[in-house]
């Protein structure tokens, strides 16, 4: 792909943010206002600084990645600020920072690039750990744990009367997978000899399966004190796929089968948010109005969107809980119908092909496994909350990226791109 | 590395299949079934939403309008109560859409659907606000007929002949659509449930053996065949048995029709003489009845506005049963019509033997009042020739002047018609009148046609025929119509 051709399509995406911007309004009855105008601009300056970053810090990085994230972003903001016109200005805030973010995550790795991420490895983790566990802080303090929905993900800065919300579990999960593809890059060796036998069970040194039980350990404990069933589940497929990926074997993965199969249940025998939640996957219009309600809510809305939808405006997204954020996917495939769905899934699908792409091209472990661990969290995420939506997994509270409101998840996205970006031009020809 | 990250790519790819697999099935196979489900509140909220146009009468009286509630959801109302409910039906959120309201459903919704042609069409200053339905109907004459069939089960349907526009529809018991709209759904399924069948439109939605208004098309069929006329004579019988049965022809008043000799099929007609028509049946038989009935438009579907019930004439065996034909003659055994079929012949015989498609809707009008599409008059069928409408104009009108019809007469205008009294097995009769006026009309002189039903003879139970039940009911709607 030419330089010219991913300028243009990035500037697509600035067309479809502005389409939507005027689409919506219009729908509405009322004239286009002038979030209209300001829409465009603002996606023109994050992903065409963006994309100057790029040009300038990681000039051989893939050419497929700002522009699809560029659309998905677009085409959810559009959803977003259709379904609440104040969050849709909010989000627009939200991509101008995540931008910046990302320029100058790629103007601290321009000259040594992601390699010198391994020496702070620890530091990830244990600022990675830490971030899991802020929103444990009790309330009353400047910074302090918040409970929304039943579930304590999020953490609120209060400095008089400024307040500040964000889910640190966003920028944990890349943390933590800068953290493994370092560990694992080092210990990969250790953990593929397993010398050690226990009956018909081959194990590894105990001293090397330390950090890996922390890690599942960590994600235990975020699903339990935290009630997130889907950061934890997010963290630990990721955790089991990038064990794999270093070991190409198949015991990791089938142990964090049986462990999430032996937590899962008992999960479901002791914890009365998950058993709801199952009930809820399973049986979404047993208890209608209560647990099964926002499940049944998306149905509907996909059910009403069909094949091409209510167009935009047109759906009634103020009925489905959480429109704006877990379920943008509901809203949108209601309004674009089963035709703007698939090709919302094919951008993911397209963008996941980029990210492993990179991965398989690069030469060194340490880079293998960061840009397969960021395109597994993406992956695994977007499965996990798409599943959720469509009854193919029970709901796991949790953001669609680049889509989604929510300036935390945005940011880190976009610092994920980032990073995906300088692994594929460090490993560029 | 690179086999395992290929096997995870793999496996995210495929997760991704699996969603998009999943959003096909929920969305194409699955959907149609969450779009409809009851607990989809969509439909309900933009029933709620969306303004919704009035009906009107064809002289401007409102018979349903939509008010908006306290809490910003809109009211279906019926000013009118009962009168019209069988017309305008209800628009419930629970009991779903019925009559008017859902036939002209997308009349009467406001253009503003929330699409951008809709936004854009109003940018450009166009009108959403939703259209009127404005009925063929008259209050006045619907009023007179209502008064007139009071608390008798029956029905009561008008119409234009030159044109087929429906002038009033009455069918009682009836029912209160405010009720249906916005009552409590325990009313509605009391009403449902009502064994006098007040949901029923007796109009339409139910046929009944139409007796001796039925000679009206045995007269037809003979005429038809060339072989008579008015003045041709008949034999005079009290009684009549029937070939190959035990049964007996009697007259209603078991004497003869006339002189005892022979009597003209005018003159027959008038009297409503039984013997003379079931003999007249077998002389021209099946095969010619069968013909004139189903020109008429039995054994077929009326083109209307709302599902009609069958009127029906089972031509099996006919041929091959004189006794069934003789009887069949009478409007008796099998033969089933409802009170807008009878109406169209009336109106067939007024309107030269051509039947107009029968309609409800005189036009749609936008939010001012200014018509936006008018309903064209169109032929549905012919009946009968001109000449046989004519001699049957003559002879109908004879019905009114010095026979079984004369208290539908109205001073001053001509007006024809044909009682019938169908007996049913056990219980009192259904009585019928239908008649149309004025007779030999001037060119853009307003024209009438009318049926009459009365279940189980009526206020008068077993004493009841169409003359002293049903004609009265007609003479008030007909001189309502040739008064005003």
């Amino acid at each position: 792909m030419s330089r010219l051709t991913e300028a243009a399509l990035v500037c697509l995406a600035a067309a479809v943010a502005a389409v939507g911007a005027a689409l919506a309004p219009l729908a509405a009855g009322d004239l286009p206002t002038y979030d209209t105008l300001l829409a465009p601009a603002v996606f023109l300056a994050a992903f065409g600084g963006l994309l100057l970053a790029v040009r300038r810090w990681a000039p051989r990085a893939a050419r497929t990645l700002l522009p699809l994230a560029a659309l998905l972003t677009a085409v959810g903001w559009v959803e977003v600020a259709r379904v609440d016109r104040d969050l849709g200005r909010l989000q627009l805030w939200w991509l101008l920072v995540g931008a910046t973010l990302a320029a100058a995550t790629l103007f601290v790795l321009r000259r040594r690039g992601v390699g010198v991420l391994r020496r702070y490895r620890y530091l990830f983790l244990v600022a990675g750990l830490g971030l899991l566990l802020l929103p444990l802080l009790p309330s009353g303090w400047p910074v302090r744990g918040v409970t929304i929905n039943g579930s304590r993900l999020w953490v609120r800065l209060q400095a008089g009367d400024l307040s500040l919300s964000f889910q640190p579990g966003e920028a944990a999960k890349l943390l933590i997978v800068a953290f493994l593809a370092s560990y694992l890059a080092d210990r990969h060796r250790a953990l593929t000899n397993m010398p050690r036998r226990l009956g018909p069970v081959s194990l590894p040194e105990p001293r090397q399966l330390l950090p890996v039980l922390l890690a599942f350990g960590v994600s235990f404990a975020v699903l339990i004190y935290q009630r997130d069933l889907g950061a934890s589940l997010l963290l630990f497929v990721v955790f089991a796929a990038m064990l794999f990926a270093a070991t190409g074997r198949y015991a990791y993965p089938a142990a964090a089968l049986a462990l999430l199969a032996g937590g899962g249940l008992a999960a479901y025998r002791y914890f009365g948010h998950v058993r709801v939640r199952v009930e809820a996957w399973l049986h979404p219009f047993a208890d209608f109005a209560g647990s099964g309600y926002q499940v049944a809510q998306g149905l509907f809305a996909l059910g009403s969107g069909g094949l091409t939808g209510t167009g935009l405006g047109a759906g009634r997204p103020d009925l489905i809980p959480a429109a704006a954020t877990d379920f943008i996917f509901a809203a949108l495939a209601e309004e674009l119908g089963l035709a703007g769905g698939l090709a919302v899934v094919a951008a993911y699908a397209l963008l996941a092909a980029a990210g492993f792409g990179i991965a398989l091209r690069a030469r060194d472990p340490f880079r293998k496994l960061l840009a397969g661990g960021l395109t597994l969290t993406l992956v695994v995420q977007t499965v996990l909350i798409l599943g959720g939506i469509l009854r193919l997994l029970p709901l796991t509270g949790i953001t669609l990226p680049f889509m989604s409101y929510g300036g935390s998840s945005l940011l880190a996205n976009l610092v994920l791109i980032a990073l995906l970006a300088r692994v594929s031009h460090e490993e560029g020809s | 590395m690179n086999p395992a990250l290929r096997r995870l790519a793999a496996a995210c790819l495929a997760g991704l299949v699996l969603v998009a697999g999943g959003l096909t099935f929920q969305q194409a196979v699955a959907g149609p079934g969450y779009r409809d489900d009851l607990r989809n509140p969509r439909a309900l909220l933009d029933r709620a939403e969306r303004p919704r146009g009035q009906i009107v009468t064809a002289d401007g009286v409102v018979v349903a309008r939509s008010e908006e509630g306290a809490d910003g959801a809109r009211v279906r109302l019926y000013p009118e109560g009962d009168l019209y409910g069988h017309v305008t039906g209800y628009a419930s959120s629970y009991f779903g859409d019925t009559g008017i309201e859902a036939t002209r459903a997308a009349d009467l919704r406001s253009g503003n659907d929330g699409s951008l042609t809709a936004a854009l069409f109003r940018l450009l200053g166009g009108d959403l606000r939703p259209h009127q339905v404005q009925l063929t109907l008259r209050d006045d004459l619907q009023r007179v007929a209502a008064a007139a069939l009071g608390e008798q089960r029956g029905a009561v349907i008008a119409l234009d002949p030159s044109t087929g526009a429906i002038l009033a529809l009455v069918s009682h018991p009836g029912f209160d659509p405010n009720v249906l709209a916005t009552g409590d759904p325990a009313e509605g399924n009391a009403l449902d449930a009502d064994p006098d069948q007040p949901l029923l439109n007796r109009a339409i939605a139910a046929a009944y053996p139409p007796g001796s208004s039925f000679k009206v098309l045995v007269a037809a069929a003979a005429l038809a065949t060339g072989d008579y006329d008015p003045g041709t004579e008949l034999e005079d019988r009290d009684e009549l048995a029937l070939p190959g049965s035990t049964a007996v022809i009697r007259n209603s008043d078991e004497g003869f029709c006339g002189d005892g000799a022979t009597i003209t099929l005018q003159r027959a007609l008038a009297v409503s003489c039984n013997t003379a028509f079931a003999a007249l049946g077998m002389e021209i038989g099946a095969g010619a009845l069968l013909a004139a009935v189903e020109g008429a438009g039995f054994n077929g579907t009326i083109p209307f506005d709302f599902p009609t019930a069958a009127s029906v004439l089972p031509p099996d065996g006919l041929a091959d049963d004189l006794p069934a034909l003789a009887q069949t003659a009478l409007g008796q055994r099998d033969v089933r019509a409802t009170p807008l079929q009878m109406a169209l012949l009336a109106a067939a015989v007024a309107n030269g033997g051509e039947i107009m498609r029968p309609y409800l809707v005189r036009a749609i009008l936008n939010a001012d009042g200014e018509e936006t599409s008018l309903t064209r008059a169109s032929a549905w069928r012919r009946a009968m020739a001109e000449e046989v409408a004519a001699a049957l104009a003559q002879m109908m009108e004879a019905v009114i002047a010095d026979g079984t019809g004369w208290r539908a007469a109205v001073p001053g205008a001509r007006v024809a018609g044909k009682t019938g009294t169908a007996e049913v097995p056990g219980g009192a009769p259904d009585v019928w009148f239908i008649g149309f006026g004025p007779v030999d009309p001037e060119p853009g002189e307003p024209r009438i046609a009318i049926a009459v039903l009365v279940e189980d003879g009526g206020s008068l139970g077993e004493d009841g025929s169409g003359g002293s039940v049903a004609a009265p009911i007609a003479q008030k709607v007909l001189a309502a119509f040739f008064g005003g």
